[in-house]
């Protein structure tokens, strides 16, 4: 990796004082499909668009909202390769602290992980930041958790949050609409509208992807039907 | 540094400290002993799945170690694994490989297969010669069916409808090579493991304490830890032991006055 003539960080600094390439990752993200994520009381919810890029793709092949762990759960804006392989290093981070410590990864662990493997492909040779930021979503004993991880490896605890395409839309609806005391049915109804407000053409199941966590600590992406059924609660 | 690229993983044994332990052993050094698990571990196919069973004791030599040690390790929520031979060896093992697992199903979207727990095992294990001391008994229940392997320290390995490892193995075979029979009822299984299991409990010195039991079937796992109980303590005085003082001969007395604190007065303080 060393010996290329392109082995200097990419990641220098501009006079203003400025990481240049990080900024671009952040535009890469900012034109990816919209998702956000909101903490309730019992638990959180993320969402994102699953717009494909043709009708003939087979929208049961993907899937955006991933595991990290049984109760950690991780939505993406931007460059999805790049999201497969932060998700990869991060769920062998968890098997790893569970092989020394014996216990589940806290949220706030596994958040600080995958936020310094962000931050070293900023001050590496040869090697470009990551195009996405990440929306994770946990529940552990420290309960309900939500945190954004940006290109830069800077990561924010949020109670309601969303990034990509129609990022000050979705957050100024968020603005108005968050609680304090939402509860978690009350918040997929929330990300649901919020996801509507900038949506082109007809939303339904097939064209969203809904992630939940509960009480229970089990992360889970709602099936179409399920999304189907909380649209029609929503009209 | 750059490191995005994980390195592929030196695996086996280093050799470089041999011939210095071969000359402490030349110069009279003890090498400490292991703990091994002196253990009857066993496992059936029945007509809905699989049974595995296995003895309590851990012995360090002569002494008992642990008496109501867990050799039935979790591998997947499908799939569990006995283990005889040398504790830690078999913790650890297990442990790795159902890491490896879990990491596996992510990547798949899949439950795990039995195979690949073997395949996972037998690969570590060949890769260490033998000196990884994990004899095991590999069992459960995938898309493909019920499986049943075990699993040697040097890597090999045979898929059997029954089997027995451990010191106390042959008492336990005894028992299968008699009553065993194609298509038994989960009742039927569970009796015969517990049967063989006992025999190994009271004929091998190495074997002892209870009997734990686990039933994988599809879509169920049902860990039955002291299944049975053969062996409780009887000999508990309820009044309890009571030591009088004076019962104690005193053989000699020497007392020692604890320094007292010396206080330091004036001085400077510490430059900085």
């Amino acid at each position: 990796m060393g010996d290329s003539q392109y082995s200097f960080s990419l990641t220098t600094f501009s006079p203003s004082g400025k990481l240049v390439q990080i900024e671009h990752a952040l535009m890469a993200v900012g034109s990816g499909q919209t998702s956000l994520g909101i903490k309730a009381t019992n638990g959180v919810v993320v969402a994102t668009e699953k717009k494909l890029p043709s009708i003939l793709v087979d929208e049961t092949s993907v899937q955006k909202i991933q595991l990290m762990t049984p109760n950690i759960g991780v939505v993406y804006s931007g460059m999805g390769p790049d999201s497969r392989v932060l998700l990869r290093k991060s769920r062998k981070q968890a098997q790893q602290y569970f092989r020394l410590y014996k216990e589940s990864i806290p949220v706030t662990q596994l958040v600080r992980e995958t936020a310094a493997v962000m931050q070293e492909f900023t001050q590496s040779g040869g090697v470009r930041p990551f195009g996405v930021s990440l929306l994770i979503a946990g529940y552990d004993d420290n309960g309900p958790q939500l945190y954004q991880v940006d290109p830069s490896g800077s990561y924010f605890s949020w109670k309601a949050s969303a990034m990509g395409k129609n990022v000050s839309n979705a957050k100024t609806f968020l603005e108005k609409r968050y609680t304090e005391d939402m509860e978690l049915e009350d918040a997929i109804h929330t990300a649901i509208l919020t996801l509507k407000e900038g949506f082109e053409g007809q939303i339904s199941g097939k064209n969203i992807e809904i992630g939940i966590i509960g009480t229970d600590r089990q992360f889970r992406v709602l099936s179409s039907s399920e999304i189907d059924d909380y649209l029609a609660e929503v009209e | 540094m750059v490191k995005m690229t994980d390195l592929p993983i030196k695996g086996g044994f280093s050799f470089d400290l041999c011939t210095r332990n071969q000359m402490l052993l030349e110069k009279g050094l003890q090498m400490p002993p292991f703990r091994k698990t002196g253990t009857t571990i066993v496992g059936l196919v029945f007509q809905d799945g699989v049974v595995l069973g296995a003895d309590t004791r851990a012995t360090e030599g002569p002494i008992v170690a642990d008496k109501n040690c867990e050799k039935i390790h979790f591998m997947a929520s499908n799939i569990y694994c006995c283990g005889a031979g040398t504790a830690a060896d078999t913790e650890a093992v297990t442990d790795m490989v159902s890491s490896q697992l879990q990491l596996h199903r992510y990547a798949t979207g899949r439950e795990s297969r039995v195979v690949t727990a073997l395949t996972l095992l037998k690969s570590h294990l060949f890769s260490y010669q033998g000196h990884v001391s994990a004899a095991l008994i590999l069992g459960g229940v995938d898309v493909t069916g019920p499986h049943l392997h075990t699993v040697y320290p040097h890597g090999s390995t045979d898929t059997l409808p029954f089997a027995t490892m451990g010191s106390g193995s042959l008492a336990a075979m005894s028992v299968f090579e008699s009553k065993y029979r194609e298509g038994l009822t989960r009742e039927e299984g569970i009796e015969l493991v517990a049967e063989a299991i006992c025999a190994g409990i009271f004929n091998d010195l190495g074997s002892g304490s209870n009997v734990d039991v686990c039933v994988i079937t599809k879509g169920q796992t049902e860990y039955l830890r002291n299944y049975q109980l053969p062996n409780p303590r009887t000999y508990i005085s309820s009044k309890g032991y009571s030591f009088v003082k004076g019962q104690t001969e005193v053989l000699s007395t020497k007392i020692t006055p604890i320094q007292p604190k010396v206080e330091t007065v004036g001085g400077d303080a510490m430059e900085e």
